[in-house]
């Protein structure tokens, strides 16, 4: 039966011209299932030779953990570029796309952003970067117009703007803290302009301690809570995307995917953007950005060149455009793209390719920065907070950090 | 003797397949599980032997630490409140009323709501709603508070099972030791002092342990209400079992805190149903 | 029978029947906000209490309509519909066989006592450390499909309800059943004549915890059928929660939708309750 099977399978990657060859892409992104469904229809009627099926699963990464705890691999899949990839890629489930003709044409900011996810610097690139996304601030922009305020470059710049807009009895921000992921919105956007993007890395190695550089992030970000709502920790980030729309704040420090909930309270509101001014010089912001959704192949897919083509498919510049203005998405591409206004401020960022990732791409789950961050926010002590955060990246981290020291003693 | 042989026959006949059904489906992923709390396992993918290093981390850990002390903080109120309340409901609706079936029923929709539709109405209610009576803070923004909105909830959805678990007991109860109860003058707490509970003391035994169990393994109602916050002052025992080993890469781990648990609450469970058993066989 | 109702209306207990109505406010207000939230749009949901305690502007069944639709809510009702039924109807069959040979046996057979502490255990382990292991192990056996989410709910819910049929035996006379020896019935004849009709009370009990628990799951047909496409209606609701929004309106909808079914169900299962001690009494 097995070996029957196994020769399905060499027939399948061999004769390919006689059945089509199947290829499944199982994407992490439900909410966007209609427009993948669509690429879908388009690829298998205009491809006979390979069959495409994308699903768009509900609780996507369980369902390819379990999936891959049963060793029934799908043979594409399209995830974040978060610490789920850095897992995956750890466990040697993705296979090396580096041959791989079309990657030439992403932008290298994002391929250095997923080469920086590797728990440990390997040899070839495992996944090829779809879509980003950016966070820094949501403005309404109904309110700026009508007040005359001006989008500021520097973090005094910001303050004063905060100070301005709660002088003239309007609320300047709203925090939806109870949700303690909320809290790494702020954390990320300061973060990259004030701590290097390779933090995580260079602690690691044991070249620096976050108590170092996180520092000035941990004192800017409890500045913005005299800003905010009383009490922000009441309250949801669903309660915060519905306070945002309905004009209750002037500024809503998040990313551009809560754009779709807002707007589902408030389809009028009028939106735009700005990166997080969190550093002091105007020349030293830098735009938070992560890969929203890329696509990696699986070791085990059997026939690496049909993946090729539906990877060729999918980066079509036509139908890169179409999930753009669908999802409001930020292309990984090079190449002319028409962005969502809402993105307009950010945009200048988005063209030099001046961005970094999310810090929190890098942290461990199961550290749980956001609660301690929330924690942080409520008791103020900052001291604890960072002698904390270094003690515990130690603990959670101490495999990863075992696997690198024996990389660099070798290397 | 004859008949005995059968008897014994037949009861091994039921019993060892559904032992072995059991053995197969809890047992055995339990020894697996058990086998990978000795690695650092992420789930899926290669792992490593750590020996022992897991359960050493377990006794250092001021989160896993503090996740206990929650738990039974927690699970102990809830199961003192649920036990009373349904003791009370399930008499008060097992007594000759009016509207029986409606009230019976009404009284079990919050058991059917789903996690998110409790979660979502409560943290309106804490949220906005008791504040503006009571004009004090969120409870669930509060490090000292939130635990009691937990309470409050979980007894509001489990008070439905545990009253129909106190009903069907009830209904074992034969009429006439009410009539005769009432020709010697036992009537309102006496009567329920010496005679009903005396006889439904099983079911309170059965409602103690799984109420005991339900508030121990307390998750749903977390991740609905606080997830862990403010401050990781809600973080209970499952919930870290499940978001950092599943969720998290922290499989192996969190296996090492589940085979301790499950040690400690079977202890006590094992324990309680001994004590209360002995308490039945006095009464 | 004019007379006897007039007869029934005065051994009303009034003071009991209105507290239990006055109580009934606890339930209601949880359950007037959801109805009020699955009949709103998205546009009309606020952060204060006036706007969200207010009537939908137009009472429409559309979200009802749509919630419908985006859960292919007859395909998966059926699908939930089958695996509750099937899982209720092997539950009461095994383990009131289960409960029976060990309430009969632990007082004198060690292996029964063994038994019966043994299963009741298996409720405390957490299933986020059996999952990964039964994930594994559903596949390996073929079952990773809705048969083997029945067979996992049937040893899932062993443990509650062999502690449940085992309390209620202890109320039920030993003498029923050895009188029925004496006349020369099998053991396996006088649990199906005797003794399986005298538990209705019990059985419908049973029915109702085990039919809610597996009509409301979620993790298991996640993790044991993920990628198979069979989606039950737990499943099909994770549509509206994405992680950046969740929409609440045709949640809510949907989760009133499908408490329906189980409302019905129990409002049934409650009369088998009252009922059955009474048929069984006859017998």
């Amino acid at each position: 039966m097995r070996r029957l099977a196994l020769l399905l399978v060499l027939c399948l990657a061999g004769c390919a011209w006689s059945a089509p060859v199947e290829i499944e892409l199982v994407q992490y992104k439900p909410e966007a299932f209609r427009t993948f469904d669509a690429l879908a229809a388009k690829f298998n009627a205009t491809h006979t030779d390979i069959h495409l099926t994308i699903s768009s699963p509900n609780e996507p990464i369980t369902i390819l953990k379990t999936r891959f705890i049963r060793e029934n691999y799908p043979d594409i899949i399209g995830i974040g570029g978060d610490v789920n990839y850095s897992n995956f890629q750890d466990a040697e489930l993705l296979a090396d796309v580096s041959g791989y003709p079309g990657l030439a044409k992403i932008k290298k900011a994002y391929i250095d952003i997923i080469e920086g996810l590797e728990f440990v610097p390997t040899p070839g690139t495992f996944g090829v970067p779809y879509m980003a996304n950016a966070a820094g601030i949501l403005y309404n922009k109904d309110i700026f117009t009508e007040h005359g305020w001006t989008i500021p470059e520097s973090w005094p710049e910001f303050i004063k703007l905060c100070e301005t807009i709660q002088a003239a009895g309007v609320r300047p921000m709203y925090f939806g803290f109870k949700d303690t992921w909320t809290t790494l919105a702020p954390w990320n956007a300061l973060a990259v302009d004030l701590a290097p993007a390779d933090v995580c890395q260079q602690v690691n190695m044991g070249k620096t301690t976050f108590a170092k550089e996180y520092r000035e992030t941990a004192e800017k970000i409890i500045q913005l809570l005299k800003y905010a709502e009383e009490g922000p920790f009441a309250y949801s980030y669903n309660d915060a995307c519905t306070a945002f729309a309905r004009g209750e704040s002037a500024m809503f420090v998040i990313g551009n995917y809560a754009i779709p909930q807002i707007l589902s309270v408030n389809p009028n509101l009028n939106i735009d953007s700005f990166v997080m001014p969190g550093s002091d010089d105007p020349n030293g912001q830098t735009l938070n950005s992560g890969v929203d959704i890329m696509f990696c192949v699986m070791e085990s897919c059997p026939n690496k060149e049909a993946a090729y083509v539906v990877l060729d498919f999918l980066l079509d510049p036509e139908n890169i455009q179409a999930y753009v203005d669908e999802q409001n998405s930020v292309p990984c591409q090079t190449g002319e793209f028409r962005l969502t206004p809402m993105l307009d401020g950010m945009r200048k960022y988005i063209d030099a390719g001046k961005m970094a990732d999310y810090q929190d791409h890098h942290y461990p789950s199961e550290m749980a920065v956001d609660a301690q961050i929330q924690t942080y926010l409520l008791h103020g002590d900052i001291d604890a907070f960072l002698a904390k955060f270094d003690t515990d990246w130690v603990r959670y981290n101490r495999d990863i950090i075992s696997k690198l020291q024996k990389y660099l003693a070798t290397h | 003797m004859k008949s005995q042989n059968e008897r014994k026959r037949t009861f091994l006949l039921i019993s060892i397949p559904i032992l072995l059904l059991f053995f197969g489906f809890n047992t055995v992923p339990l020894i697996r599980g058990f086998i990978y709390s000795f690695t650092n396992f992420r789930g899926y993918g290669k792992y490593d032997w750590v020996g022992w290093r897991n359960y050493i981390d377990l006794f250092t850990d001021t989160r896993v630490g503090n996740s206990y002390w929650f738990t039974f903080k927690l699970a102990l109120v809830a199961t003192i409140l649920i036990n009373i309340i349904s003791l009370i409901m399930a008499i008060a609706l097992n007594s000759k009323i009016r509207f029986k079936s409606f009230l019976r029923g009404m009284y079990f929709i919050p058991n059917i709501l789903g996690a998110l539709v409790v979660g979502y109405i409560f943290s309106y209610i804490f949220t906005y709603i008791l504040p503006a009576i009571t004009h004090a803070a969120s409870m669930l923004a509060s490090q000292t508070w939130a635990w009691l909105a937990i309470v409050i909830v979980c007894a509001w959805q489990s008070i439905a099972m545990n009253t129909l678990i106190y009903i069907s007991g009830l209904q074992t109860v034969p009429e006439d030791v009410y009539e005769a109860a009432a020709l010697d003058g036992a009537t309102g707490w006496n009567r329920f002092r010496y005679i009903t509970f005396p006889l439904i003391m099983p079911f309170f035994t059965i409602n103690m342990v799984l109420c005991m169990k339900n508030n121990l393994m307390v998750f749903d109602q977390i991740m609905a209400l606080t997830r862990g916050g403010p401050a990781q002052s809600t973080e209970s025992i499952s919930f870290l079992i499940y978001n950092n080993g599943m969720n998290g890469g922290q499989f192996g781990f969190q296996s090492a805190n589940a085979v301790i648990f499950f040690i400690v609450i079977v202890a006590i469970s094992v324990l309680q149903l001994k004590y209360l058993n002995k308490k039945e066989e006095q009464l | 029978m004019a007379a006897q109702e007039i007869k029934a209306t005065e051994r009303f207990n009034w003071p009991v029947t209105i507290l239990l109505l006055l109580g009934l406010f606890t339930v209601l207000f949880p359950l007037y906000m959801t109805v009020i939230i699955a009949f709103k749009q998205p546009s009309e949901m606020t952060n204060d209490v006036i706007g969200l305690l207010s009537f939908p502007q137009t009472w429409s069944l559309d979200n009802f309509r749509e919630a419908m639709r985006v859960t292919d809510f007859w395909r998966s009702l059926f699908n939930s519909f089958l695996i509750t039924a099937v899982t209720v109807i092997f539950s009461v069959i095994i383990h009131s066989l289960m409960g029976y040979a060990v309430a009969r046996n632990m007082n004198r057979s060690k292996f029964y006592r063994f038994s019966y502490f043994y299963i009741v255990s298996g409720m405390f382990v957490p299933f986020a450390i059996l999952m990964m292991p039964l994930v594994k192990q559903t596949a390996q056996l073929r079952i990773d499909n809705m048969f083997g989410v029945i067979v996992l709910y049937v040893v899932f819910f062993m443990p509650m309800n062999v502690l449940l049929y085992a309390g209620y035996l202890k109320n039920i006379p030993i003498a029923l059943e050895e009188a029925a020896h004496v006349d020369g019935a099998s053991t396996w004849t006088t649990y199906w004549k005797i003794i399986f009709p005298l538990m209705w009370p019990m059985h419908a009990t049973v029915a109702v915890l085990t039919a809610l628990g597996t009509w409301n799951d979620v993790m298991t047909p996640l993790v044991i059928m993920s990628g198979s496409g069979v989606n039950t209606l737990p499943l099909a609701q994770l549509n509206f929660q994405t992680q950046f929004g969740t929409n609440y309106n045709l949640a809510f909808a949907s989760y009133l939708l499908a408490l329906l079914p189980m409302l019905i169900f129990y409002l049934v299962a409650q009369k088998q309750i009252i009922n059955g001690v009474i048929n069984g009494a006859v017998k």
